[in-house]
């Protein structure tokens, strides 16, 4: 497998904010929200240019004073589904998967994505600033490829439009591919190979008929990424048993990048994660035993891949219900053991890491300004953002929900 | 003569609510002690102070200030650097009726087969070795309200748990607890019976349907108090010889019937009703409603649209049991907001913050402290205090079990909880907690329940 993260042109660069802003006395929080020294953030052209004490703003700057808040980068969440269903029970308006297919490798969320989706302001209002928006689990193992946006309504939304491949093997998806985990994981592969076949001979596609394709041309080429390394592909598995055999067989494609999602048991396989350097992406707050594959399932599994050297981000998997705040996910985890360091770092630095991001995630001179302004401990549940930047524009934090608020609030003179 | 046919009444249809598949739960015995040094939120929304609660045989003996005397003879744990609270009290959970591992075979939640499924009991389908339960218990979780889904406008009766491992459901009721009657608005019974061709398929049809099983419900009231009448009558000339008529044989009673023994439940006061809704234009005529048939709503559950009409539950003494910022994962829910709970709250309205979800159970203090922050940001005056009641006191007053539980007071049942952190915030773990005195839950002695399901497959994690 390869071990090089993608580096990755970002898209977009004309929406960057023109001209400069100084952002002054923010307290860049390192091992906890109240350590960190009060700094200010000059930020050019939506790029942070310099960080220090006392920076002179520019003649024609904009000028924020963040009041010795804490400041972090904006957040990353791993994999949520915002843009793909304004209301999620409505089957009409949901265009997360593809139905009546047995691979659909090449589906790309982004033709069905809504950049002015209500669900957007939701996220940047709680600090989370880029996400993967992933395909879920239609009637196929590979559900097709997940996009990169950042949560700002508008032309500025879709980022990239292929992040990574997207290949369900949990428990319950096994019944796609003829009820065995034997034949699910055997097709998956049988997949890679067709499309190495495609490779050598591409224009066989519509003349071989002694020996057609299964898979459709667009799924083909989407696993030839794959096989290559250009798209990673995020294998979501449970069971440990299943986590091996992933990982054991997909060491024939020496290129091909292995990352894990949902992942209940990775903690009892964190040496071999570790040593073949694959990263997790977990949804924290699922710790329910919810099947036999999920038996391993535990709160504090992202403090025990942490002792153990592997490498993990963090996901909300919905915007609808429990597990939607990365935040709290953060901030369980840091109750669950985690430094507040490395609980930070699971919604920043190590997804951008992952995602070959770069100057996301962090601070710091020359990194790309998504910037938020806390007024509290970032990971505290009480805790909200005073203000984000996105690409060095300021999001306007006011949801619909707020909007909903204030007119009942008047109505009925609350106080 | 009257007082006569009241007592039959009672014997006749309650025995059916209260004395059928009693609780045999008994807190065992413990030695008595006294907390001390511990932070206090006795669950009354007025604060916190540094003192002591004493507990002597389940019950709570004491609560006072540091500064105050308390029982010197008894064991003192120091709870210095501990938050105490009520233990926390969830009235919507489907545990043990949707458990862990969640297959068909233990999906036992939703009698989806007639919209009108009143005579069902959610404690027949609680599973008691459901290993959601401990994970609840380490989220400080005392008391839960296991309902029936809300496929159907009448889902079944609710019961009351405490959360102790026990190897049968009896063993965990809560004695004495008044059962629910679980009803559903909107989306679901329509959607359900709807797509299967068949009443309800729309909001008016769900309204038909339940006046429909009201006025069923009165007749086979009247039936039996017909009955009632006849037989106080019977009495009467059996030991006196007066009346009207002679009896051959003592007049024989109606044919049982479970869905409207719990309906009539309901009409009696005896039953309590749950009431499934979001929509604040729905809440109001489920009002009217209750109205057109004399019973009282104790809460609307999911009301995610109750900061509408935080006057109108008011006024109705309706409690609303909310979650903080669930939202838009239905239409009915579209306009769920993070300042629901408190804007409910400062209406002057009943708030509680439900989980409905086996994952949000295990932190309902964080669910507060969410809905808590969200109001503050409003600026509605709402501290860490009165949340605590939305998880503690409010929800035991929706359970009808506020007079022995859900505060600290003397007397009643010493469900407690020692917090690591202040409980409003994430890094609030539960330390210990007892249920009746007893200590079930302490992180770390390592002490908890495993259930049979965990045993030999699944670590205890404390």
């Amino acid at each position: 497998m390869k071990r090089i993260l993608l580096v990755m042109g970002l898209m977009g660069a004309m929406s960057l904010s023109a001209g400069e802003l100084l952002i002054q006395n923010v307290r860049l929080v390192e091992t906890n929200f109240q350590s960190g020294e009060v700094i200010d953030l000059r930020i050019v052209n939506g790029i942070i240019t310099q960080i220090g004490v006392d920076l002179v703003a520019g003649a024609d700057a904009a000028i924020y004073d963040g009041e010795s808040r804490a400041v972090t980068p904006g957040f990353i969440d791993s994999g949520t589904t915002i843009g793909l269903a304004e209301v999620r029970g409505l089957g009409v308006s949901h265009d997360g998967e593809q139905a009546d297919d047995d691979m659909t490798a090449g589906f790309q969320v982004y033709l069905a994505l809504n950049e002015d989706s209500s669900l957007i302001p939701i996220a940047s209002n709680d600090g989370i600033t880029r996400g993967l928006i992933v395909p879920e689990a239609g009637d196929s193992n590979y559900a097709g490829q997940s996009a990169l946006v950042r949560f700002k309504r508008g032309s500025a939304f879709l980022q990239e439009k292929t992040m990574a491949q997207h290949l369900y093997l949990r428990e319950g998806d096994r019944r796609r591919a003829g009820g065995s985990r034997s034949s699910a994981l055997g097709a998956a592969l049988e997949a890679l190979a067709e499309s190495a076949r495609y490779d050598r001979q591409p224009r066989a596609f519509n003349t071989n008929k002694n020996r057609p394709f299964n898979l459709d041309e667009s799924d083909l080429i989407a696993l030839s990424a794959v096989r290559s390394g250009k798209t990673p592909l995020v294998v979501h598995v449970d069971r440990a048993a299943d986590i091996i055999k992933v990982v054991t067989a997909f060491r024939s494609y020496p290129d091909l990048r292995l990352i894990l999602a949902s992942a209940a048991e990775a903690w009892k396989v964190a040496p071999l994660l570790k040593a073949e350097n694959i990263p997790v992406l977990i949804n924290v707050m699922e710790n329910l035993p919810q099947n036999f594959d999920r038996l391993g399932a535990r709160l504090d599994q992202a403090t025990l891949l942490a002792n153990a050297g592997v490498s993990f981000a963090f996901l909300s998997g919905s915007p609808y219900s429990e597990t939607r705040s990365l935040s709290q996910a953060a901030g369980i985890a840091v109750a669950q053991g985690l430094t507040w360091q490395q609980a930070i770092a699971a919604v920043t630095s190590t997804p951008a890491a992952i995602w070959g991001l770069t100057g996301l995630g962090r601070i710091e001179p020359g990194a790309i300004a998504d910037v938020v302004i806390w007024d509290g401990d970032p990971l505290e549940v009480t805790s909200a953002p005073v203000a984000v930047l996105i690409d060095g524009d300021w999001v306007d934090l006011e949801t619909r929900q707020d909007v909903l608020a204030k007119r009942y609030v008047e109505l009925l003179d609350l106080k | 003569m009257i007082k006569l046919w009241m007592f039959m009444a009672g014997a006749a249809v309650s025995s059916a609510i209260s004395a059928d598949y009693p609780s045999t739960y008994e807190p065992p015995p413990h030695a008595a002690f006294v907390l001390t040094h511990a932070i206090v939120d006795v669950g009354e929304g007025q604060g916190e102070f540094e003192g002591w609660v004493s507990v002597v045989d389940g019950k709570i003996a004491g609560v006072g200030a540091m500064d105050e005397a308390r029982p010197s003879d008894t064991l003192e744990i120091n709870a210095s650097g501990r938050w105490l609270t009520p233990g926390v009290i969830d009235v919507h959970s489907h545990l043990g009726d949707y458990p862990s591992p969640g297959y068909r075979a233990h999906s036992d939640g939703n009698e989806a087969t007639s919209p009108v499924t009143a005579e069902v009991w959610a404690e027949h389908s609680v599973w008691p070795q459901d290993p959601q339960f401990p994970l609840a218990l380490a989220g400080g979780v005392t008391t839960l309200q296991v309902l029936p889904g809300s496929a159907n406008l009448f889902g079944g009766r609710s019961v009351v748990l405490k959360n102790i491992w026990s190897r049968t459901v009896q063993g965990m009721k809560f004695p004495g607890a008044p059962y629910g009657l679980k009803m559903a608005c909107g989306e679901n019974p329509k959607r359900v019976y709807g797509s299967r061709g068949q009443t309800p398929s729309t909001r008016m049809g769900n309204f038909a349907g339940y006046r429909k099983a009201w006025i069923d419900a009165q007749e086979y009231q009247k039936k039996w108090t017909r009955f009632e009448k006849a037989l106080a009558e019977y009495e009467l000339w059996r030991i006196s010889d007066q009346g009207e008529k002679d009896y051959k044989e003592p007049p024989s009673p109606p044919k049982r019937n479970l869905q409207m023994e719990t309906l009539v439940g309901v009409l009696k006061g005896e039953i309590l009703v749950h009431n499934h809704c979001y929509r604040a234009d729905e809440m109001a005529q489920i009002i009217d409603l209750s109205r057109e048939f004399g019973y009282q709503v104790t809460a609307f559950h999911h009301a995610v649209e109750a900061y509408k009409i935080g006057d109108l539950l008011a006024k109705n003494n309706i409690c609303s049991a909310m979650w903080a910022d669930w939202w838009q994962f239905k239409l009915e829910s579209f306009d769920g907001i993070k300042q629901n709970v408190a804007m409910v709250n400062a209406a002057g309205a009943c708030a509680i913050v439900h989980s409905d979800s086996a994952r949000g159970i295990q932190r309902l203090n964080q669910e507060a402290a969410k809905a808590m922050a969200a109001g503050q940001r409003m600026g509605l005056s709402v501290d860490a205090s009165v949340a605590l009641t939305w998880i503690t006191r409010n929800a035991a007053q929706a359970l009808g079990v506020a007079d022995q539980t859900g505060t600290i007071a003397v007397g009643k049942m010493a469900d407690l909880v020692l917090w690591s952190h202040p409980p409003m915030s994430v890094y609030a773990r539960a330390e210990t907690v007892f249920i009746d005195g007893v200590r079930r839950y302490d992180r770390a002695a390592g002490l908890g329940p495993v259930t049979d399901f965990e045993l030999g497959q699944r670590e205890e994690v404390f």
